[in-house]
C-alpha cells in the first residue's frame, strides 16, 4: 500500500518499475482539504503535508523575506502546470537528492509530524530521511504536518539549482543557505546541498557553518569557507551528467552566491 | 476479475458516470473512452505538457493523473472551449497570430492560456513565460504564443468570447502575411 498525493513521483516509479507495483494506492485527495494549509503561529509555521506548491506560493512563505528560498525553489520546480498538484509532503517523502524542498527545508530544521492509528510522533528531517528512498516512516503512517520554527527577524534564505536549463532539470548542484546577520556579523548560518557525503539525500555542511558562525561577513571569509572548508567535508560523485570535479567547483560557486544573496535579502534587496 | 471504481466526471460541461479500472490514466479516459482526441500524449511522464487539460480550472498533466482520483471533478479540453460552429477568443487569437504550426502542442497551449487568463487579463511577460513554459512546442511557435495570449486577453476584455467559426475562417485569408 502506498499513499498517493500528487502522484508526480509515485506514478513514475511504478511506471518505470523502480518499485514493485503496490497492491493498493491510498488516494489522499479525499483528505486533501484538511492536509492543505500554511498557518503562521507565534513561533512556528505549520504546513500541511498535502499543500500543493501553488498553495505554498499563495502563503506567507512567498511574502516574508525570512522564507525567500521558497520562492527560489518554486520558480525552478518542474513546470508551472506541475506546481498546481505536486505536494510538499510528497517532495520530502520522495527522499532523493533531487528533491528541492527537501534541500531547502534541511536548513530550516523542521519537525515532521507523522500520524497513525497509534497517535502522533515527531521526527527531525535527519531522523525521517535516512538515505535515498529510505525513510523512517512506517507503512501505516501518514505525514501530516511540517513545522518550521520562525527564524529571527534579520534572517533570510536563498536556494539555487545549477544546471544547463532553468526548468525541467534535476540540478547538477543544488544548495540552500539560511543566514542570520547581526549588523555584519554572521550570527547563524545553515548550509545544505543536494548531498554532502556518501548519503544520496540532502545534507548539511556543518563544518563550513561552524567556520562561518560568529565571523564578520566579507568576500575573504566566504571565499575561504568555500575553497578550504567546504571541500574538506564534501564528497562529490561523477555520473552521466557531470564529473565530481565540476560538481565540487559549482558547489563552491553556489555556496558563495547563496550567502551573498541571502545577505542582500536581509538588507531589503533581491 | 477487473475491479473498477465509479467516478463522476464533468467533461466539457457534460456529466459522465464511469466505471474505471483504478490504474487508468486521465489521458486514456479522455482519448479512448470519451473520444476527446485533442489531448495528446508526448512523453507520458510530465515533461512535454502535450497532455495538459484543466481540472477544476487548473492545468494538469493527464498522463500523470489517475482518473479514479477525480470523482466530482470538472475537466476542460479544447473541445469544450466553444460549442459547435463557434470558436473561443483564445482559439481565434491563436489562429490570427499564426500561433498554430503543426498543431500537436496547440491544445495544451490554449488551455494554459485559458487558465492564465481566468486569473488575470493583464499577465506580465514573465507570467506568460512561466505558465506557457509548461508545454513544449517542437515547431518553435513560442514567440507567436506571447502575441496570441495578449490578443486573446484583448478580446476577452472587450467581452468578445465566442466567434462565428465561418466568419473567422473567411477573415483569416485577408490577414497580411507575417514578417
Ligand atoms: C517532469 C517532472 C519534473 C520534476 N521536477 C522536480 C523539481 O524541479 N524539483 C523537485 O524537487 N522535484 C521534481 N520532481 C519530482 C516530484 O514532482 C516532486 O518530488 C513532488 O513534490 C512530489 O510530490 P507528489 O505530491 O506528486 O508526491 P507523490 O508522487 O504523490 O508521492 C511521493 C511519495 O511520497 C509518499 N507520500 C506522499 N504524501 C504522503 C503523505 N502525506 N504521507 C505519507 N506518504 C506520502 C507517496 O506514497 C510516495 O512514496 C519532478 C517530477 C517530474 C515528473
Ligand atoms: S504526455 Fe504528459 S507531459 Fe508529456
Ligand atoms: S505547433 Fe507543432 S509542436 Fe507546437
Amino acid at each position: 500500500m502506498k499513499p498517493l498525493a500528487g502522484g508526480t513521483e509515485l506514478l513514475l516509479l511504478i511506471r518505470d518499475k523502480k518499485i514493485p507495483t503496490p497492491k493498493y494506492l491510498l488516494d489522499l485527495n479525499a483528505i486533501r482539504k484538511e492536509l492543505s494549509y500554511v498557518k503562521l503561529e507565534e513561533d512556528k509555521v505549520r504546513i500541511g503535508a498535502a499543500t500543493t506548491l501553488y498553495e505554498l506560493s499563495q502563503s506567507i512563505l512567498h511574502k516574508d523575506k525570512r522564507y525567500a528560498g521558497f520562492v527560489d525553489v518554486f520558480y525552478g520546480f518542474a513546470t508551472m502546470a506541475m506546481r498546481f498538484y505536486a505536494t510538499i509532503g510528497g517532495n520530502i517523502l520522495s527522499a532523493t537528492q533531487y528533491n528541492d524542498y527537501l534541500t531547502l527545508l534541511t536548513v530550516y530544521e523542521p519537525e515532521l509530524v507523522l500520524v497513525s492509528k497509534e497517535g502522533e510522533r515527531r521526527l527531525t528531517l535527519e531522523q525521517l530521511v535516512l538515505d535515498k528512498r529510505k525513510l523512517a516512516i512506517k507503512p501505516d503512517e501518514l505525514l501530516k504536518e511540517i513545522i518550521i520554527p520562525v527564524p529571527p527577524e534579520n534572517t533570510s534564505s536563498s536556494f539555487m539549482k545549477f544546471d544547463r536549463r532553468r526548468i525541467l532539470i534535476a540540478g547538477v548542484v543544488t544548495g540552500a543557505v539560511l543566514l542570520t546577520l547581526n549588523d555584519n556579523v554572521i550570527e547563524d548560518v545553515k548550509i545544505s546541498f543536494d548531498m554532502i557525503r556518501e548519503k544520496r539525500v540532502p545534507g548539511r555542511a556543518k563544518k563550513t557553518e561552524e567556520f562561518l558562525r560568529g565571523k564578520e561577513l566579507s568576500e575573504e571569509v566566504v571565499e575561504e569557507a568555500a575553497e578550504k572548508i567546504l571541500p574538506s567535508e564534501m564528497e562529490r560523485v561523477s555520473d552521466w551528467w557531470t564529473t565530481a570535479e565540476y560538481r565540487l567547483d559549482m558547489s563552491k560557486v553556489v555556496l558563495k552566491r547563496n550567502i551573498f544573496r541571502a545577505a542582500r535579502r536581509i538588507r531589503g534587496g533581491k | 476479475m477487473v475491479e473498477t471504481i465509479r467516478v463522476n466526471l464533468k467533461v466539457n460541461g457534460k456529466q459522465y458516470v464511469l466505471d474505471i479500472p483504478p490504474d487508468e490514466r486521465l489521458i486514456d479516459t479522455l482519448r479512448y473512452r470519451l473520444g476527446f482526441t485533442s489531448v495528446k500524449e508526448g512523453c507520458g511522464r510530465g515533461e512535454c505538457g502535450s497532455c495538459i487539460v484543466l481540472v477544476n480550472g487548473l492545468p494538469r498533466h493527464s498522463c500523470l493523473t489517475l482518473t479514479a482520483t477525480l470523482d466530482g471533478a470538472e475537466i476542460l479540453t479544447v473541445e469544450g472551449l466553444a460549442p459547435e460552429g463557434k470558436l473561443h477568443a483564445i482559439q481565434v487569437a491563436f489562429l490570427e497570430t499564426r500561433g498554430v504550426q503543426c498543431g500537436f502542442c496547440t491544445p495544451a497551449f490554449m488551455l494554459l492560456t485559458k487558465a492564465l487568463l481566468d486569473k488575470t487579463l493583464d499577465p506580465s511577460d514573465e507570467e506568460i513565460k512561466q505558465w506557457l513554459a509548461s508545454a513544449i512546442c517542437r515547431c518553435g511557435s513560442y514567440h507567436y504564443y506571447f502575441k496570441a495570449v495578449r490578443k486573446a486577453a484583448e478580446y476577452l476584455k472587450k467581452g468578445k468570447i465566442l466567434f462565428d467559426e465561418k466568419e473567422v475562417r473567411k477573415n483569416l485569408y485577408k490577414l497580411p502575411l507575417l514578417r
